[in-house]
C-alpha cells in the first residue's frame, strides 16, 4: 500500500503508465462480410477512408497534391488510362493513333459520354478544357509539362486566344500536334490538368466553379467541405455500364494517425494506410488481418543528394564514397513495411523500370577507397583523417528524414564525413536546397509526376533544370553524355530501345553519384474484408473505381442523406 | 467627458497595437526562407509554373508594394454592392453618399477563398471550444482550489496539489488521445472527432476537446485559486469577520472566495483571449475546424493572407479581453470599485 504523498512524488510515473496503457492496445477483428463466398459485385453502400491531410483543389486545372489527385480521378476521365496491368488504356478516346512519328496524336473519342451536368463531350469541350487549363492566367503548377503542343509559347504569352496545336478534325476526333515528338505524351494526358471539364467551367478558370466531369463519380453542392471532408456519388451517366458499384465515396480529411485507426477499427472508415507506425507492425503481425493488407505502388524514389557544384561534392571520389558508404538496409529498417531498398532513378512501379540493372551498392572498404583517392584518407580504428570541416545536413520535422539522417550521419561518420543535422520547416528545406551553393548534402525524395522515366530523370539531374533558385535538379548535375541520353529517350517511341537509352542513364548516375541512391517508399493499406474487389493499382493510390462493399451489418454514414 | 476621453482613448491604442502587431507579422513573415509560391505548387513544381501562379498571388511585386496593397485593401471606402472588386469585401453601414467602409483581407493562397469568410467560419468554433473549456477550467479549478485551500496542510491539499502538478504537466496531446480512447474508442459514449452537422451533433463533439482544454487549464486554476484563498483568509480583515461573528463558510465564500475573483477573471480573461484565436493542439487532434489549425497550417505553408487574418483575429481577441477584464475588474475588486479616482 503507498500513501498519497508516494503517488504525488510520481506523477510522471503515472502518465508514463498511462501512455503506456495507450501504446499497448490490442487490434480488434476484422468485420465481417455478408457474401464471403461469393465474388458477384454489388451495388451500394458508403466506402470512407481518411488522410492526414487536406486538399487544395478540386479543380484539375490548379490540383497540384497527391491526395486531392486521387478524387479528381473519380470525378473526372482522361482521354487515356492506365489500367490495372500498368499499361496504357483507352478511356474517353476509344482508340489513338500516334503519326508524323510520334508529333501527331489522333484521339478518336466515345460517342456515348455524357458530362455529370447532363450534356455532351465532344472533341470541341476536349479542346476547350485544354485551353482553360493551359491558358496564362490559370493557376496551375503543371502547365509547362504541355509546352511541347504546337503554339504553347505564343498561348501562354496571351500572344493568341486558342492553342494552334489543338485541332478539333471532327465532333468526336480530336489531334494534338507536338513541336518534336515525345515518347511521354501519352502519360502526360492522364494528369489531371488533360482531363476535360464541364461546360460551366467556362473558357477561362474561375475559383468558385463547381467541379463537374465525366468520370465514375460526382461532387454535388455541398459534397465538398474544406479541412472536413469531400463526398462524391455515383454518377449515372457513366459511361461504363453497370459502374461503380458504390453509391458515394467519401475522404475525411486532417485524421491524425491513431484517430484514423480507432475509426478503423469501429467501423467509420473501410481502408486506412496512414498508420502510426506501431500500429503498422501490429496489424503485420497479425494473422487475422494478413489477407486484408496490400502493398502500394513504389512511385517515391529517395537519396542524399550531393551538390555537385560545392566542396567536397565537387569531387566525384567522395560522391562515389557517401553511394557506397551508405548501408541501405539500416534505412529500410526504421519503416520496413514501408521502404525497400533502392539503387537507381526510376521507381519500381514506373513503366521503364529495369530489375536486372545493379545500381548502388553498400561496401565499406570501397567507399574508403574512394575517401583515400579524393584526398582525404581516414583511418576508422583511430577516427584520424577524413574531411575536415563538419557538413551541415538540413531536414525538416515530421519526416523520414529526421530519422534516417541519424543513421546517414552514423554511417558517413564512418568514412571520415561528419554532417550535422539542422532541423528547418518544409518550406524552408524546398527553398534552401533549390538554392545554388547553398546546401552540400541534403536528403531528398521525388515522386513521380506521371509515369514515365522522363518525369523524374529530366527534373532532378537534367542540367535544363539547373536554375540559381528553384532548381529541381538540387545536385546541380551537369554531364553532356548524360543529356544526350535524356534527349534520345525523350523522342525514342520503341519501348525496349527507350529502356536500353535509361539503362545508359542509370549506369551514368551510379557512376557519376550525383544522388546516393538509397530506398523506395510504397504504402502499407489494410482494409476491412467487407470492402471487396480491391487491387492496389500499379501506378495510381486509392483504386477504389471498381470496388464493392459487402457489410454484414448495415453502417450509414453521417453525411448520406436519410432516406 | 472624462470616460468617453478614456474609452476614445482605449479604441485608438486598441488599434494601434492590432494595426502594429499585424505590420511586424507582415514582415516577419516576408522575411522567412520559403515561397509560398512554391508552397502553393508543390515541391516538384518547374520555375516557369511557379513564375505563373507568383504573378497570379502578386508575389512577383516588392515587398513594400505588397504591404502598400495590404492595407489599402484591409480598409477602403466602397460603393455599391455588386462591383466585382469589392466581392469578397465585409461592409460596414452605408457612409453618406452611398458609401461603405470595406474590409478585406485578401484570398488565401493555398485555397484560393476569401480569408475574412474562412475566419468569419472559424471564429464562432473557436470561441465556442474557448468558452466551453474555460467553463470547464473554472468548474473544476475552483471546486479544487477551494478544497485545497480549505484542507490546507492535509492529505486531500497534497493530494489536489500532485493532481495539478500532474494537469499542468500532461501535455495536451496525451490528454487528448487518452480521452479519445476511453470515452470514444472503448466506450463509444462520444465521437472521435469532428464537428458535426446539427447542434446535438456538435454538442457531442465539444465534449472531448474542451476537457482536453479544460484538464489542463484547470490545474493552473486550481493552484491559483488556493493560493490566493489561503493568502486571503490569513488577512485580518476575515478574522475580524469571523471575530464578528460570521460564519467559516461565509467568511471562506464572501471574503476569501470572492476576493481570489480577481485574479482568476484576469488570468481567465486573458486565456479565453488566447484561445479563442485557437487551439491548435486540441483543434488537430479532433478536427475541430476553428482558428487553431488553420493559422498553424498558414504558417508552415506561407500563406501570408491567411496568417494576417488570423493574426488580426488573435491579436484583436487579446486586446478585448484585456479591455474586458479592465471594466469587470473595477465591478469584481470591492477596493478598486469603491476606491475615489480608480
Amino acid at each position: 500500500m503507498f500513501s498519497i504523498r508516494e503517488v504525488s512524488a510520481r506523477p510522471l510515473g503515472l502518465v508514463a503508465l498511462l501512455g503506456l496503457a495507450a501504446c499497448d492496445i490490442e487490434l480488434s477483428a476484422p468485420m465481417a462480410t455478408a457474401h464471403p463466398g461469393d465474388a458477384t459485385p454489388r451495388r451500394g453502400g458508403t466506402l470512407r477512408y481518411a488522410s492526414l491531410g487536406d486538399i487544395r483543389s478540386l479543380d484539375p486545372a490548379r490540383s497540384s497534391d497527391a491526395v486531392a489527385s486521387a478524387v479528381i480521378r473519380l470525378v473526372f476521365a482522361a482521354l487515356v488510362e492506365f489500367d490495372e496491368q500498368g499499361r496504357l488504356a483507352p478511356e474517353l478516346a476509344e482508340r489513338w493513333e500516334v503519326l508524323d512519328g510520334g508529333q501527331h496524336f489522333r484521339f478518336f473519342l466515345r460517342q456515348d459520354v455524357r458530362f455529370h451536368d447532363g450534356s455532351r463531350f465532344t472533341a470541341d469541350e476536349m479542346k476547350r478544357s485544354l485551353e482553360r487549363a493551359l491558358a496564362p492566367d490559370t493557376p496551375n503548377p503543371s502547365a509547362s509539362y504541355f509546352r511541347n503542343i504546337v503554339g504553347y509559347d505564343s498561348y501562354v504569352a496571351g500572344k493568341v486566344p486558342h492553342l494552334d496545336g489543338i485541332v478539333v478534325d471532327g465532333s468526336h476526333e480530336l489531334s494534338i500536334h507536338l513541336t518534336a515528338p515525345d515518347a511521354a505524351f501519352l502519360p502526360l494526358m492522364t494528369l489531371p490538368s488533360a482531363r476535360p471539364v464541364c461546360p460551366s467551367a467556362g473558357a477561362r478558370f474561375k475559383s468558385d466553379w463547381h467541379p463537374c466531369g465525366t468520370g465514375p463519380f460526382q461532387l454535388r453542392q455541398g459534397g465538398w467541405s474544406r479541412g472536413q471532408f469531400v463526398r462524391v456519388v455515383r454518377s449515372e451517366s457513366y459511361f461504363v455500364k453497370g459502374l461503380p458499384y458504390l453509391d458515394a465515396i467519401e475522404l475525411h480529411f486532417l485524421v491524425n494517425a491513431p484517430t484514423q485507426r480507432f475509426k478503423f477499427e469501429a467501423g467509420e472508415l473501410d481502408f486506412v494506410r496512414d498508420l502510426a507506425h506501431a500500429d503498422t507492425l501490429r496489424f503485420a503481425r497479425d494473422k487475422r488481418w494478413q489477407p486484408s493488407i496490400t502493398r502500394g505502388p513504389d512511385v517515391d524514389i529517395y537519396g542524399e543528394s550531393m551538390n555537385t557544384e560545392v566542396p567536397p561534392f565537387d569531387n566525384v571520389e567522395v560522391r562515389r564514397a557517401v553511394a557506397f558508404a551508405i548501408n541501405r538496409k539500416a534505412l529500410v529498417a526504421l519503416r520496413p513495411l514501408h521502404l525497400s531498398v533502392h539503387t537507381s532513378a526510376i521507381p519500381r512501379s514506373t513503366p521503364g523500370f529495369d530489375p536486372t540493372f545493379e545500381g548502388q551498392t553498400f561496401d565499406l572498404p570501397k567507399a574508403l577507397e574512394h575517401m583515400r583517392r579524393a584526398g582525404y584518407p581516414f583511418d576508422p580504428k583511430t577516427g584520424q583523417g577524413g574531411y575536415p570541416h563538419t557538413l551541415p545536413y538540413l531536414v525538416y520535422p515530421q519526416g523520414l528524414f529526421e530519422k534516417s539522417g541519424q543513421l546517414v550521419q552514423q554511417q558517413l561518420a564512418r568514412i571520415g564525413l561528419r554532417i550535422e543535422l539542422r532541423l528547418v520547416s518544409w518550406a524552408s528545406y524546398l527553398s534552401l536546397t533549390q538554392r545554388r551553393r547553398t546546401v552540400a548534402i541534403a536528403p531528398m525524395g521525388w515522386s513521380q509526376d506521371y509515369p514515365d522515366p522522363s518525369g523524374l530523370l529530366d527534373p532532378l539531374f537534367g542540367s535544363a533544370s539547373i536554375n540559381d533558385t528553384e532548381s529541381s535538379n538540387s545536385a546541380f548535375y551537369r554531364n553532356a553524355a548524360f543529356d544526350a541520353l535524356l534527349a534520345r529517350a525523350r523522342v525514342e517511341l520503341d519501348p525496349q530501345k527507350r529502356t536500353a537509352v535509361y539503362r545508359e542513364c542509370n549506369t551514368i548516375l551510379r557512376d557519376d553519384a550525383p544522388w546516393a541512391f538509397t530506398v523506395s517508399y510504397h504504402a502499407f493499406e489494410v482494409r476491412q474484408p467487407h470492402l471487396r474487389g480491391y487491387a492496389p493499382h500499379p501506378v495510381h493510390a486509392f483504386n477504389f473505381a471498381r470496388t464493392w462493399l459487402d457489410r454484414a451489418s448495415a453502417v450509414r454514414s453521417p453525411l448520406e442523406p436519410a432516406r | 467627458m472624462n470616460s468617453f476621453a478614456g474609452i476614445f482613448r482605449r479604441v485608438l491604442s486598441a488599434l494601434v497595437v492590432v494595426f502594429s502587431v499585424a505590420s511586424v507579422s507582415f514582415f516577419l513573415l516576408a522575411t522567412l526562407p520559403g515561397d509560398p509560391a512554391r508552397m502553393v505548387a508543390g515541391p516538384q513544381a518547374r520555375p516557369e509554373d511557379l513564375a505563373r501562379i507568383r504573378k497570379e498571388l502578386q508575389l512577383d511585386k516588392p515587398l513594400v508594394a505588397r504591404y502598400g496593397l495590404f492595407v489599402k485593401k484591409l480598409v477602403h471606402l466602397g460603393k455599391g454592392a455588386g462591383v466585382a472588386a469589392h466581392q469578397d469585401c465585409g461592409r460596414a453601414s452605408p457612409l453618406p453618399g452611398g458609401y461603405e467602409l470595406h474590409f478585406n483581407l485578401g484570398k488565401s493562397y493555398q485555397h484560393n477563398t476569401p480569408v475574412a469568410k474562412e475566419i468569419a467560419t472559424r471564429f464562432p468554433r473557436s470561441v465556442g471550444l474557448a468558452v466551453a473549456g474555460i467553463f470547464v477550467q473554472l468548474l473544476i479549478g475552483i471546486v479544487l482550489g477551494s478544497i485545497a485551500a480549505a484542507k490546507k496542510g492535509t492529505n486531500v491539499d497534497r493530494f489536489i496539489t500532485s493532481l495539478s502538478s500532474l494537469g499542468v504537466s500532461a501535455p495536451t496531446f496525451l490528454t487528448a488521445v487518452l480521452l479519445q480512447y476511453l470515452f470514444a474508442h472503448r466506450l463509444r459514449w462520444l465521437p472521435l472527432d469532428g464537428f458535426g452537422d446539427t447542434m446535438f451533433a456538435h454538442a457531442r463533439a465539444i465534449i472531448l476537446p474542451a476537457l482536453t482544454l479544460g484538464l489542463y487549464g484547470a490545474a493552473y486554476f486550481a493552484r491559483l485559486v488556493r493560493d490566493e484563498m489561503i493568502t486571503l483568509l490569513s488577512q485580518d480583515f476575515v478574522r475580524t469577520a469571523r471575530a464578528k461573528g460570521a460564519s467559516r463558510l461565509r467568511a471562506f465564500v464572501v471574503h476569501g472566495l470572492r476576493g481570489a475573483l480577481l485574479p482568476l477573471a484576469t488570468a481567465a480573461g486573458l486565456e479565453l483571449g488566447a484561445l479563442a484565436s485557437g487551439a491548435a493542439v486540441t483543434e488537430s487532434i479532433f478536427r475541430w475546424p476553428g482558428l487553431g489549425h488553420l493559422g498553424v497550417d498558414a504558417v508552415l505553408n506561407r500563406d501570408g493572407p491567411m496568417v494576417m487574418g488570423v493574426v488580426l483575429v488573435a491579436a484583436s481577441s487579446v486586446v478585448v479581453a484585456t479591455a474586458a477584464i479592465d471594466i469587470f475588474g473595477k465591478w469584481l475588486h470591492p477596493f478598486a470599485r469603491e476606491t475615489p479616482g480608480n
